[in-house]
């Protein structure tokens, strides 16, 4: 039997050999480009070869060796190329004219060899000298990975936490340590940030995960940064595994849930009895079941304000621990600020009358209506007037004043004319449980919880509230809120 | 004119007390029970104008017993009123929804609920 042995050597070729036009377009494919490239013989021909395999940025140069080979200086050079899988390999190009005018043949010769594996070794075992005790002396599993996403550097910490031997991964591409459903969109966005490579903190974005050789996938959390050394641009990534961090993360998430749905239900359980207390002193006060004597009128008051004091308290602790759970709703309506400090005033000005204390207000016209959850608005409003009402003595003042602070913002003021508020104690003032004046000599009844719960309401609603005072002068408290406030759905 | 006749049904026999007192004060015939079971007991002697259902109860829950009462022919014309201590939001629709022609938050307001109570009674009867 007889054997083309030149035939044989150019099927049998591990390297690329093609031949194109002059102006380069795939005439001929062996097996070997087939191997390299990715691309079978048939999709390859009549391409511009270039265009098929080279990056965009390495056209120009490319171009430019086929220029200088048809002129009669045949190139040789390095560079990297993308497969048809996308991957991205580095290879050997050699050009030479092939001429035969006398047939009309006027090619090019194209020999790729792929020269990665040889490349990487190379690149690291010239990069372990240099910084693998480096790496090694850090927490974290560092990673580093040339242009062509192979894996040309790694510490111990990385060897442990994916369980790979170092020999095992040098020259793999990094892809190996991805689940499979997150490998073809990590060689896109590989692409990306080496054409725009900046550093990129711990964490910042979406939840990623690694994968151990044994097939365990595992939550981590990565920074990435370029890095320029003599081989070309690497990128680094330092990898955390955080499967510990998730676990405690998730237990204090459920301990959070479980807490409020005790508080819940404790309020629920708290306010059945209450109902009988409240609700019985307050029939007896109103003599339905027959006449009471002064003595007796007195003392059932006092039960019906304890009792109401109690249920502002567990109505508080609820509205607080529902903040404090991301449960608290708003549903903004459209209304306007003067007609909701109405309401609000209808209730304080009762408390008002009783101590001769003057309250006035200055609603600016041109503020109009504002879009914010109405209840929870005039529960901020019902807050610092009873304070200022409570802590202001006998024939004081309350000035209110609402108006714009900004295109998209306005104000509303509380001053008094009452005890006024140590400013070394300003930042305890909205801390819960706290009232200033604590001890035996509390004059002031509350439960401690208002200007805490006011503080949580009006930063839920994106706003800000500050205070101002002096003591035996008075105070301010200004509560700065947007016009119209985002809906939040629990 | 006769009194209007209210059943209250609430399983905690003091806050039972306190709102058939109330009621019984202000003039309404008041008949009591602790559960669905009594309440239909009742319903069956006597029928009511007007319930006070309280939504937790043991056994079957206020809302059945409503959804039930008001897809009887003989029971449909009996206002219901629910009466829950969980002031959550949704929960006057979910009242609403299984039929009840009225929504009154606990704790109760005893000034008040006479008047409540009275002002739904007047209220154009339901179609039967």
């Amino acid at each position: 039997m007889q054997v083309d042995l030149a035939n044989l050597s150019l099927e049998e070729n591990p390297d690329a050999c093609i031949l194109t036009s002059a102006d380069g377009r795939v005439r001929f494919w062996n097996r070997g480009a087939e191997e390299v490239f990715g691309y079978a013989a048939a999709e390859a021909l009549d391409q511009s070869l270039l265009d098929l395999v080279l990056q965009k940025s390495d056209l120009e140069a490319a171009r430019e060796k086929f220029q200088q080979t048809a002129a009669g200086a045949p190139a040789v050079w390095e560079c990297a190329a993308r497969r048809k899988d996308g991957l991205l390999i580095y290879v050997d190009l050699s050009l030479k004219t092939v001429r035969r005018p006398e047939a009309g043949i006027d090619l090019m010769s194209v020999t790729a060899k792929d020269v990665t594996p040889l490349k990487v070794a190379r690149d690291a075992n010239l990069l372990e000298a240099k910084y693998r005790g480096l790496l090694d002396s850090t927490p974290d599993a560092i990673i580093m990975v040339n242009t062509t996403g192979r894996i040309v550097l790694l510490n111990g910490q990385a060897e442990e936490v994916f369980g790979y031997p170092r020999r095992d991964l040098i020259g793999q591409p990094v892809e190996i340590l991805l689940p499979e459903r997150f490998r073809g969109g990590h060689v896109g966005y590989r692409g990306n940030f080496l054409s725009q490579p900046r550093a990129r903190p711990m964490g910042a974005g979406l939840e990623l995960f690694g994968l151990r050789r044994d097939g365990v996938e595992f939550p981590v959390e990565i920074s990435l940064s370029p890095l320029e050394t003599e081989v070309g641009t690497l990128v680094m990534s330092a990898i955390r595994d955080i499967t510990e961090r998730k676990i405690q993360e998730r237990r204090v998430q459920e301990a959070n849930r479980l807490k409020s749905e005790f508080v819940a239900n404790m309020s629920h359980e708290l306010r059945t009895p209450l109902n009988g207390i409240i609700g019985f002193s307050e029939f007896l006060i109103d003599e339905k079941p027959g006449p009471l004597n002064p003595k007796q009128r007195e003392y059932l008051h006092d039960i019906l304000e304890s009792g109401r004091h109690l249920l502002q308290l567990i109505n508080d602790v609820l509205d607080l621990s529902k903040i404090e759970a991301g449960k608290m709703t708003l549903s903004p309506e459209r209304f306007s600020v003067s007609e909701a400090m109405g309401e609000a005033l209808t209730v304080i000005d009762a408390m008002a009358q009783e101590k001769g204390i003057d309250i006035r207000t200055a609603i600016d016209p041109q503020l109009g209506k504002v879009t914010l959850d109405r209840a929870k608005f005039k529960q901020v409003l019902y807050n610092l007037l009873s304070n200022a009402v409570k802590f202001t003595d006998d024939g004081g003042e309350v000035r209110i004043r609402a108006a714009r602070s900004g295109p998209d913002r306005f104000q509303v003021q509380v001053a008094d004319t009452g005890i006024g508020i140590r400013r070394e104690d300003f930042s305890r003032l909205f801390a819960a449980f706290e009232q200033l004046e604590s001890g035996a000599d509390r004059r002031f009844q509350g439960t401690g919880l208002g200007l805490a719960l006011t503080k949580r309401i009006v930063e839920l609603q994106r706003g800000t509230i500050a205070v101002d005072s002096e003591v035996g002068k008075g105070s301010t408290f200004t509560v700065e809120l947007p016009l119209a406030a985002e809906e939040v759905m629990a | 004119m006769k009194p209007a006749r209210v059943l209250v049904v609430d399983d905690n026999p003091t806050n039972l007390k306190l709102a058939s007192d109330v009621l019984d004060c202000a003039g309404f015939e008041v008949w009591k029970a602790a559960d669905a079971e009594e309440a239909l007991a009742v319903i069956q002697r006597t029928k009511p104008d007007l319930i006070l259902m309280d939504i937790a109860l043991p056994g079957m829950d206020g809302l059945t017993l409503t959804r039930r009462l008001k897809a009887d022919a003989s029971t449909r014309d009996i206002r219901i009123v629910a009466l829950t201590a969980f002031a959550m939001k949704g929960d006057d629709e979910k009242a609403f929804a299984a039929g009840c022609d009225g929504y009154i938050p606990k704790p109760i307001d005893t000034r008040k609920l006479p008047a409540q109570i009275a002002d739904l009674l007047q209220r154009s009867s339901p179609p039967s």
